[in-house]
């Protein structure tokens, strides 16, 4: 019986033809035989075997070919083995290198290989090259302007950014309801002192420079009339900064944090990231796949930053139950408009800045969105949607750049959430905002399987006082100040 | 030369273009006596450029004579040849539309006065500066900061802990990590520097309560009048930013020194004016004294003044820069002390009053102390205002982005450079002045 038997030696892609006239209990024998038996063996492609005597050689079915299988036992009788003893060696596993597809090759595995080799290069690099090689390739983008006159601007925002929205803020703020008063106890003065740390000295003595701050601006203080359309920001502007400036320096006794805190005037705040993606319609690129590019440039009218990060709210498990509304329009229909220009990430101040982390952002409401023009244009109801949507803008800008310059990125997710706070009002209306930022990783490829979201908590807009007469502040609310008072106080 | 020479080039060139002319009649006349000629250029671009310009008409003088009536065509409401143009008296409008008002002349306005008030504000370059400024406010200039003040900041209680790093941090945080362009611009950075200056100081206010009943005030008006000699002098203008307190600071020399200021001779600058560079106004409020700050403000004492060179509006050289500083100080301690004792001129104040001043352009810093002992200014004798002054004092050598190379060689390498600590520590000793 003639056997064609292929065989390769050890790496090489050249295949051998054995003519070997032998039977096949003789062939495994010889199989075994040879040094390299088992690499022939499973490096063989199929065996030829003529079956058939003589007389059929020459039949029509001649190339007809069969094939052994190709899994020899290995354990044939085993006692063969003890012959092969001086001829035996290792048995070495060859390595061959990973096949993967092509670098340079004009194909889509070409281009997914290169962009595997972006994202490893990326990952493998410090941070500062880090954010210059994210940022490096100017496309056009949508820019998502923080303060915008589009109608429920918040669950655009939400889509966008993979928030969900819980109303109230979380347990941190909210006080324990005060338990009914039982055995004649009286009622404890806890409702006064809920901010923990301060006592009612302390308190009384900041309600009387908040007094004191509102009336020098309001009231003391000659000032000029102010421009058209710049009322908010030249009476109201000055306000606030003090106000935030002489809450921070006071507060410090109580809050080490604020002591090596830094206090940004009117800073920049930038943000670039890439969420769900479209089909190119028209041009030389038609019908090809291309993430949506958003891009946030922010200013807020002051803010914290400090050295070390604030505690989590809840925890990353704790956002998988969250909804996010899901918008299947584009987002140019919002309407939300695309430019191109310099990719910018930025919390405030640049990477060797030792204050790193943000604390609370104060946001100003312009007159161009202030309630009582908006109730003049009859959309009295986007006043919250607005009040929403900037909050959700800064803040996730704000975190998701806190979270580029420690290092995390689409593709390297965060480890611990980043948190930050935020206070927006319009000179009387106060509105307070917390955000946890659970995941940077927005992008098609990396949002597949990511069960996490991100968690905005807010409370609609408080009065803070109602106005000023006669050298007096009438009306000063005292919750809206202990929430003011809490949010500074905000420390791990 | 010849009026009748060039009238006639003009003539037999119809055709020659007006520069040539010019030039032509500028050899003639050497010194400008062409300067008649000259004026009347040719400024339409439609049309024909190079004919010669037609002498100015000069327009006939209507003749009055008093008790005869003019025909006119007005009530015609058509021109006629002949008759006379209608003239109508002025009309104004019933209501008041501000897009179309004129002021009226000065004299015509209720506040008009004879005698001119001499007005420092905040865009006055002083010609002499601060010599100008000492004689303005009456006040003896001492160089260098008062001996006892430096030793607050001394104190180890009294510093920042970490200071010298907190500082250089501060320091670069506005000069290279504000923005997101390659380095922020200057009246930015300055801004900046101040600001976070500022918010390191006042960290203190955990060990030190009496730092707390202190507020930063930003852009008041202040104004304040005074006479010297003859003339009339006001003050008015927005400062930047105010540190106001409620306890008054106290004061820096005592009355031995006070008195012995009456012997001293201010320094003159003949045969330069005292007043120039001043804005001279005619119409002007008599007796303007006002701090900024209406009714009972609970911070009424002025502390610190923090200036800005602001590089926009008004460029300032560092002397002219130190002259206002002086100027504004003087202002609210005078509109403070009008308050408190009224305007009457007071030979000696029982409790001088001290305003202290920072100024700064980003780097160098002027540091300044003012003490009001009297307000009798209109004499050059008897008791004078004390004025300490340490001007020039830089923060540190260099902050650069990029290291300046010079022939292969670093001179300047990249970031902070020459940082020395001891401007800070003057800066902190004028901050805690009072509350230490």
């Amino acid at each position: 019986m003639k056997i064609e038997l292929y065989t390769s030696a050890a790496r090489s892609p050249i295949w051998t033809k054995l003519h070997l006239r032998t039977r096949p209990a003789l062939l495994a024998a010889l199989i075994l035989f040879l040094p390299e038996g088992g690499a022939v063996v499973r490096s063989c492609w199929f065996v030829h075997q003529r079956i058939g005597s003589r007389r059929k050689r020459h039949t029509a079915n001649m190339a007809a070919r069969t094939r052994l299988p190709l899994l020899f036992p290995k354990n044939l009788p085993p006692f063969r083995h003890k012959k092969l003893v001086h001829t035996e060696t290792a048995v070495k596993e060859p390595a061959y290198p990973p096949i993967v597809a092509s670098l340079t090759a004009k194909s889509k595995s070409a281009r997914l290989r290169q962009v595997e080799e972006q994202v490893k290069k990326i990952c493998a690099s410090p941070v500062q090259e880090k954010l210059s090689l994210i940022t490096r390739i100017q496309r056009k983008k949508f820019v998502v302007y923080p303060q915008t006159f589009s109608r429920n601007a918040d669950r655009w925002y939400q889509h966008f950014t993979k928030t969900a929205y819980i109303p109230g803020l979380p347990e941190k703020f909210t006080p324990a309801p005060v338990e009914p008063v039982a055995e004649g106890s009286s009622p404890s003065p806890a409702a006064l002192t809920a901010v923990p740390g301060i006592g009612d000295d302390a308190f009384a003595d900041l309600r009387s420079l908040v007094t004191r701050v509102i009336l020098q601006e309001q009231w003391h203080m000659k000032k000029r009339k102010p421009f058209l359309y710049r009322h908010q920001e030249q009476t109201f502007g000055p306000l606030l900064r003090s106000l935030v400036t002489e809450l921070t320096h006071n507060l410090g006794k109580y809050n080490p944090l604020l002591l090596l805190s830094s206090l940004d005037i009117s800073p920049q705040v930038n943000f670039y990231w890439r969420r769900g993606q479209r089909i190119i319609p028209k041009g030389h690129r038609r019908r090809h796949l291309e993430p949506t590019r958003f891009q946030i440039d922010d200013q807020p009218l002051c803010q914290i930053r400090i050295t070390q990060q604030l505690p989590q709210f809840t925890p990353l498990e704790a956002s998988y139950a969250a909804e996010v509304p899901e918008i299947t329009y584009a987002p140019n229909l919002m309407p939300l408009f695309r430019r191109q220009y310099d990719n910018n990430i930025f919390t405030g101040a640049k990477l060797p800045d030792p204050a790193c982390y943000g604390h609370t952002q104060f946001h100003l409401v312009p007159d161009r969105y202030h309630r009582d023009r908006m109730a003049r244009m009859q959309q009295s109801d986007q006043v919250e949607v607005f009040l929403r949507a900037n909050a959700l803008a800064s803040l996730f800008a704000w975190t998701g750049a806190q979270a580029m310059y420690q290092g995390f990125w689409n593709h390297e997710d965060v480890t611990r959430p980043f948190v930050s706070q935020a206070v927006i009002t319009d000179g009387h209306f106060f509105s307070f905002f917390c955000y946890q930022l659970n995941t940077v990783a927005l992008s098609v490829e990396t949002d597949a399987n990511n069960p996490r979201k991100n968690l905005l908590w807010g409370t609609e807009s408080l009065r803070l006082y109602d106005s000023v007469q006669d050298g007096e502040v009438v009306g000063l609310n005292d919750d809206v100040l202990k929430l003011l008072v809490q949010f500074l106080m905000n420390q791990p | 030369m010849f009026p009748e020479t060039a009238q006639r080039l003009k003539a037999a060139a119809p055709l020659v273009s007006q520069t040539r002319l010019l030039k032509d009649l500028s050899r003639l006349y050497p010194h400008g006596g062409a300067f008649s000629l000259q004026s009347r250029r040719q400024i339409s671009v439609s049309g024909c450029l190079s004919a010669k310009i037609q002498p100015p008409r000069k327009p006939r003088e209507p003749v009055e004579i008093p008790g005869l009536e003019m025909v006119t065509y007005g009530e015609r409401m058509h021109f006629v040849p002949g008759l006379a143009k209608p003239r109508y008296p002025r009309w104004e409008r019933d209501y008041k539309d501000p897009r179309y008002y004129t002021a009226p002349p000065a004299q015509e306005m209720p506040l008009y006065k004879e005698k001119p008030c001499h007005v420092f504000n905040q865009r006055t370059s002083a010609l002499e500066g601060v010599r100008q400024a000492a004689w303005l406010t009456k006040a003896k200039v001492i160089p260098g900061l008062p001996p006892h003040l430096l030793s607050l900041a001394e104190n180890p209680e009294n510093q920042i802990p970490d200071q010298d790093e907190r500082v250089q941090n501060a320091i670069k945080h506005a000069r290279f990590w504000d923005t997101t362009q390659e380095r922020p611009r200057k009246e930015k950075y300055s801004n900046t520097l101040l600001l976070n200056l500022l918010h390191l100081c006042a960290t203190l206010q955990s060990r030190n309560p009496a730092i707390g009943r202190r507020i930063l005030a930003e852009d008041h008006s202040l104004a304040a009048t005074w006479t010297r000699g003859d003339d009339l002098f006001q003050i008015r203008g927005r400062n930047g930013l105010l540190h106001t307190s409620m306890d008054p600071l106290p004061e820096v020399s005592g009355k031995d020194e006070v008195s012995q200021t009456a012997d001293y001779v201010l320094e003159t600058f003949y045969p330069v004016s005292p007043t120039i560079d001043l804005q001279q106004v005619n119409v002007y409020k008599e007796d303007v004294n006002c701090s900024g700050f209406t009714g009972d403000y609970p911070y009424p004492h002025a502390h610190t003044l923090y200036f800005l060179e602001t590089t926009d509006s008004c460029k300032l050289r560092p002397e002219q820069f130190r002259a206002k500083m002086v100027m504004f100080t003087f202002g609210n301690a005078l509109a403070r002390a009008h308050k408190l004792y009224g305007t009457e001129p007071q030979q000696l104040l029982d409790r001088p009053v001290t305003v202290q001043a920072v100024g700064t352009n980003g780097r160098i810093f002027q540091f300044l102390v003012f003490q009001l002992n009297t307000t009798d200014l209109s004499g050059d004798d008897g008791i004078k205002n004390q004025l300490w002054l340490e001007d020039d004092v830089e923060l540190y050598d260099f902050a650069k982005v990029r290291p300046l190379i010079k022939k292969k060689q670093v001179k300047v390498p990249a970031g902070l450079t020459g940082y020395k600590p001891e401007v800070f520590t003057k800066f902190l000793s004028l901050y805690l002045h009072g509350a230490a």
